[in-house]
């Protein structure tokens, strides 16, 4: 069963990469050089995924993430020539799940993609209840964590971060997303370091290894993540 | 020598009035009434003091007092008195006249000295204007030196710069006039003339008030050519930052092409993982040509504040780990279970770089089977981030070397990738952020590199 697949990408040595890369058999192909015509794609054909250019010739990338979340909710991957980390955070509160910069391994492209598409699917499938990631056993409905059998005791505040990140998993969240999930929108004060503190609170708590966190990644200078193991990542 | 022939004549010429008056009022002096000889001779003294000066005008008194009493005071062409009343108006006479004769000389000076000020006030206000004139800075400075130069009479002025003179003696016939604009030495001023120059204490103070508008027209010809230069500086910088971000763009196409191609290839040809390595060599070298251009032309923001030290060192090891070399990364545990977690100031994303930098270098340059170690230490005001490794370490003589940029130490290895600019990346990065990066060597051989930032509490 193949996906359909829509690039918004104007240079063609870039598209055939990213064909290359993400080609598997039966995927419907939709291309387009420019952000009008991407979105009267995704607008007519519902695609499962879109991979979108930011430098197209006729609008901002900003203003197509934009549009596009507004017609469609399959995932959004950005692909941008600049480390630029104030973008990507206005890139994903605009929509994207996800940024990766030029020049990229095709490897990695196909992992995230899987990420992504893994995601949707398992949200389409089962949206609350029972998480197992590894020695990882979370029950959202029951309130438990438990680490290699062991409970693990959380404070409320560690509970809600834990659960918003792990309802997005496999999805970048914000400082500002993650900050307004547990704490609530007016709060005063410096809200990116109780999060950071809470943050590094978690790790010790559910991590193997605090010091090289496989669950909760950081994405530095945007926010954070929740990572769902690829089964492929073994390969 | 005009003013003394001037002089002569003057003499002359109101003594020959004296003389003529009293040739013309002799043959009346019987009848005629005194006043009309006092008055005229009064006025003879007050013209020859207001044009011959003081010792003119007392000259003439006391020849017209003397005249007056021996030609037409009784008894005549004697000096002896014989009238009682005669004694008041001799003495009226001589009172009257050297009173005048003091009044109107006093007020040729005075109309002297306030010509002679309004000529200084004028000069300086000229000078004033070409310091402050919009034209070039030399040409204003010129003007300045040539005004002072007229004024003081002399053959020849000129600026010259502190070094040569304290070398230079000052000759016969020179003044020299040191120069200081706002705290700040400007040179000195050499006036130089063919004969000796001869100034009054007015004529010098009036002269290092010039002096002072010479030493501001030569401070500004100074800060003329400093906001050149940088002004030029800046631009050559922007430009080369510009050209940089674009040749970043250029650059990143074909080789997002290249390293997707290769990476494909990965497990059909074996040099595919050579080409995709390559491939994100060129593109670090390509970063980190833009972000040094972007550092040194002050246009990368940094906005630090409180983060976790350990989010820091978890996202080093996330790095270490997308590069295949997070086995041979070890960090040591400092975060102990009970206590707050270490924080400190700093930007996430400018902090990693340097880190990562380090922990790079790091695992370049030491065997492939050694481990490096990444440990945390908090004290007071800082928390110290140390890389060490059990590499060749570094000469004492280099360890302010390998900060610079594109600096490879003699005899490393050419294929170690990069370009020299990762350490002088890190440095910037942390000092943009009041931190600094050091080293020292490691006992038992190899380095430690150290990247400090300031502490923080929650």
């Amino acid at each position: 069963m193949g996906r359909t697949i829509l690039l918004i990408e104007d240079e063609a040595p870039i598209r055939a990469v990213v064909r290359d890369a993400l080609w598997s058999p039966g995927d419907v192909w939709l291309t387009a050089p420019t952000g009008s015509e991407g979105l009267a794609l995704a607008t007519a054909h519902r695609p499962e995924l879109i991979v979108l250019d930011l430098g197209l010739p006729d609008l901002d990338g900003l203003v197509v993430c934009r549009s596009l979340r507004a017609v469609t909710p399959a995932p959004i991957l950005v692909l941008s020539a600049r480390h630029d980390e104030a973008q990507k955070v206005a890139l994903l509160d605009a929509g994207a799940d996800d940024y990766v910069t030029k020049p990229f391994g095709s490897t990695e492209l196909r992992a995230r993609v899987r990420a992504h598409l893994r995601r949707t699917e398992a949200a389409a499938v089962r949206p609350s209840g029972r998480l197992v990631v590894g020695e990882l056993d979370i029950d959202t409905e029951r309130r438990t964590v438990t680490a290699g059998g062991l409970p693990v005791h959380l404070a409320p505040t560690e509970w809600t971060l834990l659960s918003a990140l792990v309802a997005n998993r496999g999805r970048t969240m914000t400082h500002q997303q993650l900050f307004r999930a547990v704490w609530g929108e007016g709060t005063f004060g410096h809200p990116q370091q109780y999060l950071r503190v809470y943050i590094t609170h978690l790790r010790r708590k559910i991590e193997r290894d605090p010091y090289a966190p496989r669950l909760i990644v950081t994405e530095p200078g945007v926010g954070y993540r929740f990572d769902l193991p690829d089964p492929a990542d073994d390969a | 020598m005009r003013d003394r022939f001037g002089g002569l004549l003057a003499w002359v010429g109101w003594i020959g009035a004296l003389g003529a008056l009293t040739v013309a009022y002799l043959p009346f002096r019987d009848g005629i009434d005194p006043v009309y000889v006092t008055l005229s001779f009064l006025l003879v003294v007050l013209g020859g003091s207001a044009t011959g000066g003081r010792a003119l005008g007392l000259a003439l008194t006391f020849i017209a007092y003397f005249g007056f009493h021996f030609f037409f005071v009784e008894a005549f062409d004697s000096l002896t008195m014989v009238n009682a009343r005669d004694t008041f108006v001799l003495a009226a006479f001589l009172v009257t006249s050297l009173v005048a004769s003091h009044l109107v000389t006093r007020a040729r000076a005075d109309a002297a000295a306030a010509r002679a000020r309004t000529s200084e006030v004028e000069r300086l206000a000229s000078i004033g204007a070409e310091t402050l004139a919009a034209g070039r800075a030399e040409d204003a400075l010129r003007a300045v030196i040539e005004v002072i130069r007229t004024t003081a009479g002399v053959d020849r002025g000129e600026l010259i710069p502190d070094e040569r003179a304290h070398t230079r003696h000052v000759q016969a016939h020179e003044l020299h006039f040191p120069l200081t604009a706002h705290g700040q030495r400007a040179g000195t001023l050499v006036l130089s003339h063919h004969a000796e120059v001869h100034l009054t204490d007015a004529q010098r103070r009036f002269l290092t008030a010039l002096a002072h508008y010479a030493a501001l027209a030569a401070e500004r010809v100074r800060l003329v050519a400093d906001a050149e230069q940088a002004e030029a500086s800046r631009q050559a910088e922007a430009l080369r930052a510009s050209l940089l971000a674009g040749l970043s763009h250029d650059l990143r196409t074909p080789l997002t092409t290249i390293k997707a191609i290769a990476s494909r290839l990965r497990g059909r040809l074996p040099e595919a993982a050579a080409i995709e390595r390559e491939a994100d060599r060129l593109d670090r070298l390509a970063g980190d040509l833009v972000d040094l251009s972007r550092l040194n032309a002050g246009a990368v923001p940094i906005r630090a504040e409180v983060n976790a030290a350990a989010d820091l060192v978890g996202a080093a090891v996330q790095r270490a780990r997308d590069a295949h070399a997070a086995d041979r990364l070890r960090v040591v545990p400092f975060d102990a279970d009970g206590s707050p977690p270490v924080l400190a100031m700093f930007d996430f994303v400018h902090a990693l770089r340097a880190l990562s930098n380090l922990v790079e270098n790091a695992l370049k340059y030491s065997p492939p089977d050694s481990v490096v170690d990444l440990s945390v230490v908090r004290d007071e005001q800082t928390v110290s981030f140390s890389v060490a490794d059990r590499g060749p370490g570094i000469a004492a003589h280099e360890a302010e070397l390998v900060f610079d940029a594109f600096y490879r130490a003699p005899g490393a290895p050419m294929d170690t990738g990069g370009a020299g600019l990762g350490l002088a990346i890190a440095r910037r990065l942390a000092r943009e952020q009041d931190g600094d990066v050091t080293v020292t060597g490691r006992p038992g051989g190899g380095s430690v590199f150290t990247l400090t930032l300031p502490a923080a509490s929650a």
